[in-house]
């Protein structure tokens, strides 16, 4: 009697448990997703997938989503390790990663900055050419005002580096830098405080800090206009994608996940990151 | 000061040469004016610019928008209990190990020779280096995973040599009076050790706990490999945990607009220090220095 009894309670409760699930699929897509979830890499994505996932965890109570950031690299070697179950990288997968499958979330642009005094309006992709490699080394021969430029650079590793290198068909070891640093935080911070140095930064922390009055200006690149909305249409050019990349099949969180994070659901959360949300 | 004048030799007071005496003072006085100046600029900066985001709620709300808005509340939980785990595995076995260096071990033995150089090598290791071993040992290695455990272990690895090496220093500064004595009253070696020989070592080890409490919470290399990046409430040690300098980091470097509540938790932080360094000397001063009174 009292097996057959609490089998009943045990069916109860499950029916319970999918009528749950249920009511919550009709959102989510399929059944109730449960377990946790390991996502690793880029510091650029990070914030904006902390963002993501705390709404995910919020629409399923039994998910706990950990983020952790450490770069792009580390995002790749972690799901081939299998210790992530997600990375997250700020660029598209290199030749020798295309045993891995990424899904965009967003897309960053890469933005040219100036001090804001710096009369500079617009540079060719030639003049931005000569200036980062040293063959132009003072701002009257680009068009501007007297003064020796400082070029400001990435370190190496960094996801900008890599795709401001490959638009212009550059190798790191051309360019002619005063200064390397690490974050765009810091391009934006060095720029600001020098009016004759020059940076690229992504478009979306410069569109934010130049909004609240930091002294940088983004002069046009090539006659194209720096703006969120030319990348969200697909015309910038210097542009790279926020991607989440797994290795090999995907567990049904991952799934639920990136669907979710690539889903209309999570665009103001990129928008809030300064981030343009990815169009499929 | 005094001593600068008095250190001079008695050709440079003569009226001719009086003027590098003079340079002297002022160059010391110059030196020791910036380096007040420096900390008061920093905690100043510190001031004006995170007050304004300071409040009672800040203290206990959870971050929102990457940090932007809310409050801190979950990361000061994973930040004191790291703190824990390393402080509970730190004190027992630096003051062991310190015991016995200081009483164990001959000055010039060989085995205490050893584990004095490799505590000096150690006490010169960068932290991301110790970040890099306590993922490979205590993250991947020994299955702990980004956690609170792994984080503490870490920073208990680190903050070991100094603990140890100014403890052994406090047990070498109790005058060999306190062991004789001990030894005609009849006591054991272990109730000298315990009522007399550690309680008179107490300023040294209480100078290694205000030294390691400082590195370790201000560390951020090592704590962003081991108890990672996760700003959400602990629910246990193995869960990952944000400590307060990684989110400093992270608002500073990471999240346009975050700037306001970076400085606001760094000012957070500093006061936390402050507040652990006193509770510190007042609890050794209660639990330990009370039992005898040194000199």
């Amino acid at each position: 009697m009292r097996v057959i009894r609490s089998m009943l309670g045990l069916a109860l409760l499950l029916n319970l448990l999918v009528i749950a699930a249920c009511g919550d699929g009709a959102t989510g897509g399929e059944g109730e997703v449960q377990g946790r979830l390991i996502v690793t890499g880029s510091s650029t994505v990070a914030p904006l997938v902390g963002e993501i996932a705390r709404r995910f965890e919020q629409k399923h109570p039994g998910v706990r989503i950990d983020v952790q950031a450490g770069g792009s690299s580390q995002a790749v070697a972690d799901v081939q390790r299998g210790t992530a179950g997600l990375g997250m990288i700020s660029r598209s997968l290199a030749e020798s990663e295309r045993h891995l499958d990424a899904t965009t979330i967003a897309r960053d642009g890469i933005v040219l900055i100036v001090h804001r005094d710096n009369p500079i309006d617009a540079l060719s992709d030639e003049q931005v050419v000569d200036i980062f490699t040293g063959r132009v080394r003072n701002w009257k021969d680009a068009g501007g005002d007297d003064g020796r430029i400082t070029v400001v650079n990435k370190a190496d590793g960094r996801a900008t580096l890599a795709i401001f290198l490959d638009h212009y068909e550059l190798q790191s070891r051309d360019i002619k830098p005063g200064v390397v640093i690490g974050d765009n935080q810091q391009g934006i911070r060095t720029v600001a405080g020098d009016p004759h140095a020059i940076s690229y930064v992504s478009i979306g922390t410069a569109t934010f800090e130049a909004s609240r009055g930091t002294a940088i200006r983004m002069p046009r690149i090539d006659g194209q206009e720096p703006t969120l909305e030319a990348v969200h249409r697909g015309e910038y050019a210097l542009a790279r994608p926020l991607n989440l990349i797994t290795h090999g099949s995907r567990s049904a969180l991952a799934e639920a996940f990136i669907a979710f994070a690539s889903s209309p659901e999570v665009h103001d959360l990129v928008e809030a990151q300064y981030f343009v949300p990815a169009v499929e | 000061m005094s001593d600068v004048k008095s250190s001079q030799p008695a050709w440079m007071s003569n009226r001719h040469f009086d003027w590098p005496d003079r340079l002297a003072t002022v160059l010391v006085w110059l030196v020791a004016i910036s380096i007040v100046a420096i900390f008061v600029w920093i905690v100043g900066d510190l001031v004006r610019h995170g007050v304004p985001h300071l409040s009672v709620s800040f203290l206990f709300e959870a971050p929102r928008d990457a940090g932007r808005a809310g409050g801190v509340g979950p990361i000061l939980v994973s930040t004191g209990l790291i703190l824990g785990v390393c402080l509970a595995v730190s004190i027992p076995v630096g003051v062991g190990t310190a015991m016995l260096l200081a009483e164990f071990t001959r000055r010039g033995g060989g085995f205490g020779l050893l584990v004095r150089r490799s505590l000096d090598v150690l006490a010169g290791v960068p932290s991301i280096v110790f970040g890099l071993f306590g993922n490979a040992l205590f993250v991947i290695y020994l299955g702990m995973g980004f956690s609170i455990l792994a984080g503490g272990l870490t920073l208990a690895c680190m903050v070991l040599p100094i603990l140890i090496r100014s403890t052994e220093e406090g047990f070498r500064a109790v005058p060999d009076d306190y062991r004789r004595a001990a030894a005609a009253l009849g006591l054991t070696r272990s109730a000298a050790l315990w009522q007399i020989l550690l309680p008179a070592a107490t300023p040294g080890l209480i100078v290694g706990l205000v030294l390691g409490i400082g590195r370790a919470l201000a560390e951020t290399a090592a704590l962003l490999f081991t108890s990672g990046y996760v700003d959400r409430m602990p629910e246990s040690v193995l869960d990952s945990g944000r400590a307060l300098s990684i989110h400093i980091y992270d608002l500073a470097m990471n999240v346009p607009g975050g700037d306001g509540n970076a400085y606001a938790s760094a000012l957070v932080l500093i006061v936390l220090l402050l507040a652990i360094n006193g509770l510190t000397f007042w609890l050794a001063d209660r639990w330990l220095g009370r039992r005898i009174t040194p000199q």
